[in-house]
């Protein structure tokens, strides 16, 4: 009996709290536990200044807060906030689940970085309110490089893979380790389109060309053959360069610290530079992360969540994040922040590196190849097919047709009757 | 008229149960199959798209790839029966501390399947346990990538998913081998035969019917396996661990796609049904 | 008498090799819980805690809310066995010791849910429990599995235990059929119920797919979601994680031993 009204009790209560005024719940993924004091600060803060309104901060793993929002969408209880990377963002949106935040942005909207926007702008409206992103810049070993007779960071894509094949030749080790497994990403910031018109198009005597220079590079030995294609290339590359074995490794400047804790000596002749950008001038390793308005949020409540999203993401709590995270704000302003342009008399690698991402991140895109659905299944067949080409097993230019009819047969399915 | 109040007294009592019954597994059933067939979505209305839903999974590398794993997990079955039935065998004696075996071996079905992904995920690590212990006793020299490796992580999948099972089906074999009655085993050990020879000429007929239930059930469960998956690699690496069913859960419950989903679901009910009802109407003459 | 001895020797080795393969994963975990020096990834394992302390577990209540995952769990497990055995009883016994006009219907339908797929009804029954506003509540978690054929059976198998005379005997004085149920009859088969109910307690206590799919606050999880919540939050930190597993199986591995024999008995019931 007691069970029974317990039960019930709980129900009924269940069903009303969602009836309390000016709640408002926002998501973020993968930032507890450490920083767990900057967001229950900001919380803390905000409620003050803002009595009326209650703020419920909810966190989640990374690989669990995709079906947590897809059940409270279809529920209709959606957070009012949920932190999203771009391509999630783009899936969502496609979807219909997410609301735009045009009208939300308001006068914000100048202040934060033209880029970001860009890349949450989808079918002429924007979906979300740019919060970090990360952007890769470039070490090198300076002792590889005197060996291999080379001066000075490259400067371009060409140069990296010359320079790669350069200190292969005259020091055996390999010069560079590109994340092959992301060859789309790769294809797309040097202005090589992955699909346009709804049609694959990476087998055009340009593309064609660009892993030639690629395979060429792995036959002289200066692409490391560690895991080159694996999902995720980055532990081998980093050891390897730890390990003295590679010349130039692209990373994030949160890797930077990590090299030195764990090499030393190879710390001790790195030097750091911007990552070149490609021809589109974008600089490589991108990764928006914001908050978007999933579908079903109570329009009365939109105002409230526009101006604590606006809190959210304005400068000063950007600068803070970022400097905590080591990743770089979407704010103009915070993003010039001396923080990240001046550099101290003896900088260090890693100040180094966190300066020259900083450079980079104006030019920072998140990219990949929007609009399709069940990616996955299309890109791998674009690796195996990009692996087989610069590994010599099959002609480049036959490797790639064969992947573009695949993906055009799957496209034209998938345009045909999208199921929902 | 007492026999109509009973009738009454009787619906009254059966009532919510089967209500909760029709709500939660019959009504899954015919909505589900329904919904297979159209483009159900949160914003769109529902229309009838035929066999549409089917022709995406199975041009699907996701879904094929999966089915064909659901198929590979069967693989696991025999393993299974043979070594419960043999841990049984080995267990169904008066040995002192025999319970304390029998409890090690059942205690992995108790565990709840998300701390089962959490320790064998340990195990399997790249710097973990399995292969901390093979490279010591210099079996490999290089740690091997059980979860990474996108050829070797379905198998060791299915190692955890028989390591779980093993001591669920020793039990059910426990309690056949303890039914089997002893003074036929007395009657043969006095004509002379030996131990295999009682096992196999008495014991294993009398078994069968477990034999048949038990295996039936191992294959439903090989076809439907999908916890596995998701508490140890998500479907990784590079989608190789997809299942039939977790390829409906992940395409239900992350992205959204609930046609598809239903249709992969279907298909697997299609297999588990087909299968069922095969083995009933293949085992009831023998079991009369 | 000494080949004898070899021979039990043997088998015991044999049981010893293979109960080690069952139980080694536990016992890692225990022993990467109890660690507490060096590397934090702890890596490479060892057999046997360095630095014993119980400094993770602290670390898991500090971070996770640990005690809110055992309430959960606890009110799920009790809440489904006390519906379970209330509908599932209240469905076997006239099954069991009542004739009546689609008696043989029923049973076919309860029977036919052993032939369907029960798993792959998670997704519409997601939709129904949205529909029903049941998400994010303890009700939609436990709803789905209250009934299910297996307990109605073994339940039946119990009421059929009992001799058909008393029954009569209660009918001819004039007892209605809720009386002869809630006082005659649920009483003689306390064995079973207590059976029946530690099975479902321990599967209540378990179940980690549905649950992680109703509800989706982290406060509200059941300890079979707000572990691997645990991993996802803490990542790299092996030690707290093993912490957090261990914390979670105790409780299990515990009621597990002190009730064995329930879930022996509960199989042979099923095996016949």
């Amino acid at each position: 009996m007691k069970i029974k009204i317990l039960l019930t009790a709980l129900m009924a209560w269940s069903l009303t709290a969602q009836a309390a005024p000016q709640k408002i719940e926002f998501w973020t993924f993968s930032m507890k536990p450490k920083f767990t004091p900057y967001f229950e600060t900001l919380v803390h803060n905000y409620e003050a200044a803002n009595p009326g309104v209650k703020i419920e901060w909810i966190d989640f793993p990374w690989d669990v807060i995709q079906s947590k929002l897809v059940t409270r969408i279809v529920a209709g209880t959606p957070p009012a906030l949920v932190n999203l990377n771009v391509p999630w963002a783009d899936e969502f949106a496609r979807d219909g689940l997410l609301t735009p935040v045009d009208a939300l942005l308001a006068d914000a909207r100048p202040r934060y970085l033209a880029s970001t926007l860009e890349d949450l702008t989808f079918n002429g409206r924007t979906y979300g309110f740019p919060m970090y992103s990360n952007v890769a810049v470039i070490t090198y070993n300076k002792d590889l490089f005197k060996a291999a007779g080379l001066t000075h960071a490259p400067r371009s894509m060409d140069e990296e893979l010359d320079y790669a094949r350069r200190i292969a030749a005259s020091t055996g080790q390999a010069g560079l380790c590109p994340a092959l497994s992301k060859i789309d990403g790769l294809f797309m910031q040097q202005g090589l389109a992955v699909i346009a018109n709804g049609k694959a198009v990476f087998n055009s005597p340009r593309h064609v060309a660009f892993i030639q220079k690629l395979a060429d590079t792995y036959k002289a030995g200066g692409l490391l053959k560690d895991s080159l294609f694996a999902e995720d290339n980055f532990p081998a590359a980093i050891a390897a360069y730890k390990g003295g074995r590679l010349g130039m490794l692209l990373a994030p400047p949160t890797a930077v610290p990590r090299i030195e804790s764990d090499a030393k000596d190879i710390y001790a002749v790195t030097d750091v530079a911007p990552a070149p950008l490609g021809p589109t001038g974008i600089a490589d390793g991108g990764w928006l992360v914001h908050f978007a308005v999933p579908r079903g949020v109570d329009p009365a409540l939109l105002p409230a969540i526009g101006k604590f999203a606006r809190y959210l993401t304005d400068d000063d709590n950007q600068l803070t994040f970022a400097k905590q995270a080591s990743v770089y704000p979407a704010m103009a302003h915070a993003a010039n922040d001396p923080y990240f342009t001046t550099l101290p008399q003896h900088a260090t690698p890693a100040q180094k590196a966190v300066s020259a991402g900083a450079v980079s991140m104006p030019h920072s895109h998140t990219l990949y190849v929007a609009g399709i659905d069940d990616y996955d299944e299309l890109k791998r067949y674009l690796v195996k097919a990009v692996e087989a080409g610069v590994t010599g097993k099959q002609d480049i230019k036959q490797a790639l047709d064969e992947a573009v009819a695949i993906w055009n047969k799957k496209l034209a399915r998938q345009s045909k009757g999208h199921g929902a | 008229m007492k026999l109509s109040r009973r009738s009454l007294a009787a619906w009254l009592f059966l009532t919510p149960a089967l209500i909760l019954l029709a709500v939660f597994s019959f009504w899954p059933v015919g909505y589900g199959s329904y919904l297979a067939f159209t483009d159900y979505s949160l914003i769109r209305p529902t229309s009838w798209v035929g066999l549409d839903n089917f022709r995406y999974i199975f041009d699907n590398d996701m879904f094929v790839g999966g089915l064909k794993n659901s198929l590979l997990f069967l693989l696991m079955v025999p393993f299974v029966q043979i070594g419960a039935l043999s841990l049984a065998v080995l267990v169904n004696n008066k040995l002192p501390g025999i319970r304390y075996f029998r409890a090690a071996f059942y205690v992995p079905v108790v565990t709840t399947v998300s701390v089962v992904g959490i320790m064998w995920g340990f195990m399997f690590h790249e710097q973990g346990a399995l292969n901390y212990v093979m490279m010591s006793l210099q079996l490999v020299h290089a740690p091997i990538g059980w979860l990474s490796n996108d050829t070797l992580a379905l198998f060791s999948i299915m190692f955890v998913t028989l390591w779980r099972g093993l001591g669920w089906y020793m039990v059910m074999y426990l309690a056949a081998l303890q039914a089997v009655p002893a003074d036929m085993q007395e009657a043969a050990i006095l004509d002379g035969a030996n131990r295999w020879q009682r096992f196999w000429k008495i014991t294993v007929p009398m078994l069968r019917p477990t034999i048949m239930v038990c295996t039936i059930l191992s294959v439903l469960a090989a076809l439907k396996a999908y916890q596995e998956v998701d508490v140890l690699t998500q479907g990784g690496p590079m989608n190789s661990t997809f299942t039939a069913l977790y390829y409906a859960y992940d395409q239900g419950l992350k992205h959204l796609k609930l046609p598809r989903a239903l249709a992969a679901s279907f298909i697997v009910s299609l297999f588990c049904v087909s299968i069922a009802l095969l083995c009933l109407r293949y085992i009831r003459p023998k079991h009369r | 008498m000494k080949p004898r001895h070899f021979q039990i020797l043997g088998h015991y080795l044999i049981l010893c090799a293979l109960a080690v393969v069952c139980v080694f994963p536990f016992w890692w975990t225990l022993v990467t819980a109890l660690s507490s020096e060096g590397n934090i990834f702890a890596f490479p394992p060892t057999f046997w805690p360095r630095a014993p302390s119980l400094e993770n577990f602290a670390e898991v209540f500090r971070a996770i809310p640990m005690l809110s995952f055992y309430k959960n769990s606890i009110f799920i497990a009790l809440c489904t066995v006390f519906w379970k055995l209330a509908l599932c009883s209240m469905a076997a016994y006239p099954l069991a010791r009542m004739q009546f006009r689609g008696r043989r219907l029923v049973f076919g339908l309860i029977l036919a849910t052993l032939v369907l797929p029960s798993e792959v009804n998670f997704l519409v029954n997601f939709i129904t429990v949205t529909k029903l506003s049941l998400v994010d509540t303890y009700t939609g978690v436990i709803l789905p599995n209250v009934v299910t054929a297996v307990a109605i059976l073994l339940l039946k198998q119990a009421f059929e235990e009992v001799p058909q005379d008393l029954i009569d005997a209660a009918r001819v004085d004039g007892a209605s059929e809720w009386t002869i149920f809630s006082k005659i009859m649920l009483p003689l088969i306390a064995p079973w119920l207590a059976t029946v109910g530690i099975l479902t307690a321990v599967e209540a206590w378990n179940e980690y797919i549905w649950p992680s799919i109703v509800m989706s606050k982290p406060d509200e999880f059941p300890l079979s979601v707000g572990v691997l919540y645990l991993r996802g939050t803490f990542g790299s930190s092996t030690r707290v994680i093993a912490a957090g597993t261990v914390l979670t199986i105790l409780p299990t591995l515990a009621a597990f031993l002190f009730t064995q024999r329930f879930f022996m008995r509960g199989m042979d019931g099923a095996v016949k």
